[in-house]
């Protein structure tokens, strides 16, 4: 019996896809208000989660391009001793929140100060290495924004021993990577609310669905269809409705999202220079998760149903 | 061939137990009719056959295979080697003939080439070629049970296993229905009929298992309805 059963296994998966496509189809069609209710609430939850998302990828974005551009700068004191200097470089790259540390002397400093201001230039020509008013300075690029504050204290810890002051847009980081916290854990709460929402409506539509084939499910007990292959429509339909849901919610975000784009015209209001993710690639990661989203919230839903309902 | 060997089967602690320390053999190719009176524990017998129970004691096998050791992944497998017909037909009413015939075999996977060509001969053997395409609805009671039993043998089964299969059949209908398990069995598959239906017991004269609340009363090789109504 075993041989026999594991040929007889094989043959069916074989040739179960167009039993199964076709007897999915037609429960949809059955249980059609059921189907639309749990398409309309994957398109609901998706539209949420993908404003979200969006929102996410954005403030990821702008975040990475500020970050990249953020330095500390330590001040010298314009007296300090090579010692000193070498002490503080030591300590900083001693540190491993510290990506690179570059030092620019006085004379660089004026060099640079007069190349961003060539127009005047000839104003700062009286000024040379005797009387130059302009510190000498490390330049810090830290691993992670959030580790700025360490690095000041750090800096600031040879304070008169050779450090004057730090500087670095420390409220502008500060609110940067609190309101990047404050996206994402928002993002995910809004992620488990309504994918539990989604997930229970798709659950009582292959609920009915069961209900509604149990005679049907009866026979094919009977007459030696294997658990898999009872089950298979009724996960295929859950699968269905969920994807069926993500390409809709897809479309009216993307179409909406161009749309204020368009209307914004690039214009972003922000205080800082840096730039939105490219349009492209957001929809591009938005149809990537949708889909399997809303593949996985369907199937969930119908394996939970049929684990209860459907006794087999 | 199906064998029970001090079977046992318990439902409720608190009463008694619907079948009581069975032991039968039925051969490969017998004609067999189980009889009782309502609540003697046929279907119960039907029931540990199609492993939808399992026996409190003892042991059922089938083909030489102990049925309560199968694990529940080989139950379907296990189905397939019987063929199962219902007093209540149990047809989809949603498809034709010809359809709920062919979806025994879909379920199990045979290839649409096969369903073509082995559909139209249960049907036949049946005598129903001519209402293929008719839905359930539009056949009689006589005309669905044949559609039933075209579906339980269209796997060639070993075992065909009936229950009460003329229940709901006037007499004439009900002599067809048997004749046709008979040819059935004339083929090689042993059938096993559950019925209350005296007169047909009486004039098939084949070997009659009787069960009494639970017990296994006379197992007549001859063919005499085993109890007085
Ligand atoms: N699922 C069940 N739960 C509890 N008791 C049952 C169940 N099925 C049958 N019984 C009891 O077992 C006995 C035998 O029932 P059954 O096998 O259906 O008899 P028959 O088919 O001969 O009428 C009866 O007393 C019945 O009440
Ligand atoms: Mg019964």
């Amino acid at each position: 019996m075993r041989q026999v059963g594991t040929a007889m296994k094989f043959s069916s998966i074989k040739t179960m896809p167009r039993n199964v496509v076709r007897d999915t189809m037609k429960s949809i069609e059955r249980n059609n208000l059921m189907s639309a209710a749990s398409v309309l609430s994957v398109i609901a939850a998706l539209i949420i989660l993908g404003i979200f998302l969006i929102l996410t990828i954005n403030v990821q974005e702008v975040t990475k391009d500020v970050e990249s551009k953020l330095e500390l700068k330590i001040f010298l004191q314009s007296d300090f001793t090579d010692t000193q200097k070498e002490t503080i470089e030591q300590a900083l790259e001693k540190s491993d929140l510290i990506e690179n540390v570059t030092f620019e002397s006085a004379e660089e400093a004026l060099e640079k100060f007069t190349v961003s201001l060539e127009d005047y230039a000839p104003l700062l020509s009286g000024y040379n290495s005797e009387n130059n008013p302009m510190p000498a300075s490390f330049v810090v690029r830290v691993t992670d924004p959030e580790d700025m504050d360490e690095v000041q204290t750090l800096a600031m810890s040879f304070e008169g021993e050779g450090v004057e002051y730090v500087r670095y847009g420390q409220e502008y980081v500060e609110a940067l990577v609190s309101f990047n916290k404050f996206t994402n854990t928002l993002s995910i709460v809004v992620l488990v609310v309504l994918s539990m929402i989604s997930i229970f409506i798709i659950y009582n539509t292959i609920k009915l669905t069961v209900f509604a084939r149990r005679r049907e499910i009866g026979i094919m007990k009977y007459v030696g269809a294997t658990n898999a292959y009872i089950r298979a429509p009724f996960i295929l339909e859950g699968t269905l409705l969920g994807l069926m849901g993500a390409i809709v919610a897809f479309l009216i975000i993307r179409i909406t999202y161009y749309y204020i784009l368009g209307l914004v015209g690039g214009n972003l209001f922000l205080p800082v220079d840096a730039s939105l993710a490219s349009p492209d690639a957001v929809m591009g990661q938005l149809i990537f998760f949708f889909l399997l989203y809303g593949g996985f919230i369907g199937a969930v839903g119908s394996v939970f149903a049929i684990r209860k309902f459907l006794d087999v | 061939m199906i064998e029970f060997k001090n079977v046992t089967k318990g439902y409720d602690k608190n009463k008694s137990d619907a079948l009581k320390n069975v032991s039968l053999f039925i051969d490969k190719g017998e004609f067999v009719f189980l009889v009782g009176r309502s609540g003697a524990g046929k279907s119960t017998f039907i029931k540990l056959l199609l492993r939808e129970i399992e026996a409190t004691e003892g042991s059922v096998y089938i083909n030489n295979f102990n049925v309560s050791k199968l694990s529940k992944k080989e139950i379907p497998f296990l189905r397939r080697k019987m063929g199962i017909v219902f007093q209540d037909f149990r047809l989809l009413e949603n498809k034709s003939v010809y359809e709920n015939v062919a979806y025994a075999m879909e379920i199990i996977g045979k290839s649409e080439k096969q369903i073509q060509k082995r559909v139209p001969l249960a049907l036949d053997m049946v005598g129903l070629s001519h209402r293929m395409n008719h839905y359930p609805h539009e056949l009689s009671g006589g005309e669905q049970q044949r559609v039933v039993i075209a579906r339980a043998i269209i796997n060639n089964p070993s075992i065909l296993i009936c229950d009460e299969p003329t229940g709901n059949l006037d007499p004439e209908t009900s002599y067809e229905i048997i004749s046709i398990l008979e040819e059935i069995n004339r083929r090689g598959t042993t059938v096993v009929v559950v019925t209350h239906d005296r007169e047909i017991v009486d004039t098939m004269k084949k070997r009659v298992l009787t069960l009494e609340d639970g017990i296994l009363k006379v197992d007549d090789a001859t063919g005499r309805y085993g109890y007085e109504v």
